[in-house]
């Protein structure tokens, strides 16, 4: 019964970090229609710059995830409005842009910090005890802090006159831009959220998993995969699949082994894309 | 809102009593030339219509006015202000907005934020009160709010793409194709959005290829062919004309 808790909290903090990854990348897909290839580079840049508040600075680690998501939110905000805004409606333009920034990173820290992961131990070490079963806090933490941005964002973007706006310009853009939106204005604003997220992921769980340049790039994959599997453009969707596969991935980990579970996931994809080829959560041409 | 007759009459400098004036307005397509050297103009609080076939070029007026078509040549003026280069966005907070050709609502939102996405530039209280006159005009709306957009039948999503152009109290209303493939009811539903737009002042541009329900609405009228003017007059002027290329 412990093993099965303590498999089905690791599943649950996975499932937190590919929803927060998913839920970012598709937000940039669905309201500039760009595949942002770098979401990882940000992920595993988040991961640094907390690393190096808390740990070089010794400043406190929450201050460090703030910093993680403001530095990587800030990059983004700066390079979707000096870069992709010019090249917005060139798909393969904006893959090969968001590709070369994601080996841009990744190779600067690469050069910063070496190709070994750092040492970034988890900021706490506890574990919550409840009727005879453990729970580490720092995967407790994971799964709160990351429950409370979805909840965010879904405020967000549901609940404002920016997140109107927004999800107007992923329905139409041209008949958004007839209502007095900017795209301009909102799509540096959008990208920045969305790269904001992926920093906040990384500050969060690279203390628990490990961190090294590149260690985006496979996060980034299972995200997308979790992405593909809720239906591209459904933001819910890509949260409950993004859950759903990090309890697949935890559970086969557990009780089949850990190499089993990235196959049983390709599996797993493969086989739903052949049945339901719009995702779990797709319509027809689902949307933000 | 105060009408635009009022607000004019505090602001004397307007140069004449046009709201919209294009002045031999050229939009091509490729090589295609989809409006020659067409010139029209729109007074305050007046309703104009555009009559013509499939291909006379009328969508490419009104896209052009939004600024969703650049112009080829020629000019837009709008209260007194060339605006041929300008922005949608610029327009739209200008006061000009549209119920495009199709209605395009925006399908995945709700009807309220439709509604509202129409009010982005106002402030939270001008919208809700926006909000709250759509739901007095049209009950089921406000019974429907939470459905999205793109669950509606056609006319239902007709009212809804007034009411989004409706929300900041436009000085111009563009409508491309109001009642194109609506029942009766619906187009007669439409017509009555279409007066209560009137009563409040606004000045209205209608294309439209169904030259009835449209001339019933209307002050002035122009027939296009071709992408060029074959008439303008009043509707009473217009009306024969109108209707025979109703049929064309």
């Amino acid at each position: 019964m412990n093993g099965f808790l303590q498999a089905f909290v690791n599943g649950l903090t996975l499932g937190a970090q590919y929803a927060l990854m998913a839920l970012g990348f598709s937000l940039i897909f669905g309201i500039l229609g760009v595949m942002n290839f770098a979401h990882g580079a940000f992920y595993a840049l988040g991961g640094y710059v907390a690393y190096l508040v808390d740990k070089t600075l010794g400043l406190p680690y929450a201050l460090a995830v703030v910093a993680a998501v403001l530095m990587t939110a800030a990059l983004g905000y700066v390079f979707e409005l000096v870069v992709i805004e010019r090249r917005i409606d060139d798909h393969l333009a904006t893959i090969v842009l968001t590709l070369g920034l994601s080996l841009v990173v990744g190779a600067s820290l690469l050069a910063i910090f070496g190709p070994r992961s750092v040492d970034f131990p988890a900021p706490l070490t506890g574990t919550l005890r409840a009727g005879g079963v453990y729970i580490p806090t720092a995967r407790l933490m994971i799964i709160v802090v990351s429950a409370a941005a979805i909840a965010g964002v879904y405020l967000l973007l549901y609940r404002t006159r920016l997140g109107n706006a927004l999800r107007a310009l992923a329905d139409d853009r041209t008949i958004a831009l007839a209502q007095g939106i900017r795209p301009k204005v909102l799509f540096p604003l959008a990208f920045g959220l969305a790269t904001g997220l992926a920093g906040l992921t990384g500050a969060l769980v690279t203390p628990i998993f490990s961190l090294a340049p590149f260690v985006g790039e496979h996060v980034l994959m299972i995200s997308f995969l979790a992405v593909i599997l809720g239906g591209l453009g459904s933001l819910p969707g890509a949260v409950i699949a993004s859950i759903l596969v990090g309890l697949v991935e935890s559970f086969v980990g557990f009780y089949i082994g850990g190499s089993w579970a990235p196959l049983m996931l390709f599996t797993a994809v493969l086989v739903l894309l052949v049945v339901r080829p719009t995702g779990l959560f797709g319509a027809k041409a689902a949307h933000v | 809102m105060a009408s635009p007759t009022v607000e004019r009459a505090a602001e004397p400098a307007t140069p004449t009593d046009t709201l919209l004036e294009l002045d031999r307005l050229d939009v091509r397509y490729g090589g295609v030339h989809a409006v020659q050297e067409l010139s029209i103009r729109v007074r305050p609080g007046e309703t104009v219509v555009l009559i013509g076939a499939n291909g006379a070029g009328k969508s490419s007026v009104i896209n052009a006015i939004m600024g969703l078509v650049p112009a080829a040549g020629g000019q837009i003026r709008y209260l007194g202000q060339d605006i041929t280069r300008s922005s949608p966005a610029s327009r739209a907070r200008a006061g000009i907005r549209i119920s495009p050709e199709g209605r395009r609502v925006f399908a995945h939102l709700s009807i309220e934020d439709n509604i509202l996405s129409g009010g982005y530039t106002l402030s939270k209280a001008k919208r809700d009160e926006a909000l709250a006159w759509m739901y007095e005009a049209f009950p089921w709306l406000a019974a429907r709010r939470k459905a999205p957009a793109g669950t509606l039948s056609g006319g239902q999503q007709q009212i809804v793409a007034i009411a989004r152009a409706l929300t900041a109290s436009p000085k111009l209303l563009l409508l491309d194709e109001p009642f194109l493939g609506l029942s009766p009811v619906a187009i007669a539903d439409t017509s009555a959005a279409i007066r209560l737009v009137q009563e409040r002042g606004m000045a209205v541009l209608i294309s439209e290829q169904m030259a009835r329900p449209a001339l019933k609405l209307a002050d002035h009228g122009h027939v296009l062919r071709t992408g060029t003017l074959r008439r303008s007059g009043t509707v009473a002027e217009i009306r024969d004309l109108a209707l025979s290329e109703d049929y064309l």
